[in-house]
């Protein structure tokens, strides 16, 4: 049975290694996951107060080093903010996608089908483009895409915890979305 | 009135309307847009699938056979007892 008080000594053993996988699992380089996750104890231990016997203590680590990911989410879209002027001007940034004067697709970009997406490739396989994908979005929109997605903020946390606009928020949401779309179907999804 | 959007108008709203409901005369719009145009359809159904793979992509990981370096555990156990 867990023990009613926390013992910090022996945390990297009986939790490290799934704290560490979860980590990885939302920021693929090793070093900054086990950074993630040594923080987490220590940010626990420092709370060491904030622990009530009746949760778990698994559970209780486990919200610390979401809050965790979730910061370093912040710190990696702010360190690259793009300017609000280049957020505004809608057209720069998705003629690559839209025909200015009409706004309908650009040829090449109109979505193939991906009728059979599921079954072209194993899903490990997908799992992998996706995150591939996913690593070449800028930061801004990386971090975004993350916090909505996978962390499944809503669009008003994202907002406060960024610093931005709900407008911006969108013109960012969007655009991740159409890279990725696009990333997508380049690397196997659009084959028929 | 119905308003006629772009192709790129249509694809932000979808991605608002995953979001929550969208007002009703956009919601008309969209609709629309959708009913006349196969490509912006197909992105209405990929744009989900994007999302859901994300969260499948981050669960799975999540599950892999990965584990701390025993270097690492050591580090760890030597910060919670210098600072504890």
């Amino acid at each position: 049975m867990t023990p009613a008080t926390p013992v910090p000594a022996l945390w990297p053993d009986r939790f490290g290694d799934e704290l560490y996988r979860f980590a990885l699992s939302r920021v693929s380089d090793a070093d900054v996951a086990e950074e993630l996750v040594q923080e987490t104890f220590l940010s626990a231990l420092d709370g060491l107060t904030t622990f009530r016997a009746e949760a778990s203590e698994r559970t209780w680590l486990f919200v610390i080093l979401r809050r965790k990911i979730i910061d370093h989410y912040r710190r990696q879209a702010r360190a690259t903010q793009v300017s609000l002027d280049d957020l505004s001007e809608n057209g720069a940034a998705e003629a690559d996608f839209f025909t200015p004067e009409n706004g309908h697709w650009t040829g090449p970009q109109a979505p193939a089908s991906w009728l059979n997406a599921d079954a072209a490739l194993e899903q490990q396989e997908l799992h992998e483009i996706l995150q591939r994908c996913q690593e070449r979005l800028s930061p801004q929109q990386g971090a975004v895409f993350a916090m909505r997605f996978v962390e499944e903020l809503s669009a008003e946390e994202i907002c406060q915890e960024l610093g931005l606009s709900s407008a911006n928020y969108w013109v960012i949401v969007h655009r991740a979305k159409l890279q990725l779309r696009r990333c997508l179907e380049k690397h196997g999804l659009g084959k028929k | 009135m119905l308003r006629l959007i772009t192709c790129q108008h249509a694809t932000l709203l979808l991605e608002k309307r995953a979001d929550g409901a969208l007002p009703k005369e956009q919601r008309a719009s969209l609709w629309l847009h959708l009913r006349y145009c196969p490509y912006c359809n197909r992105y209405a159904k990929q744009t989900v699938l994007i999302a859901e793979w994300a969260r499948a992509a981050a669960a799975s990981r999540a599950h892999s056979a990965a584990t701390l370096s025993e270097a690492a555990k050591e580090r760890m156990r030597q910060r919670l007892r210098a600072t504890g």
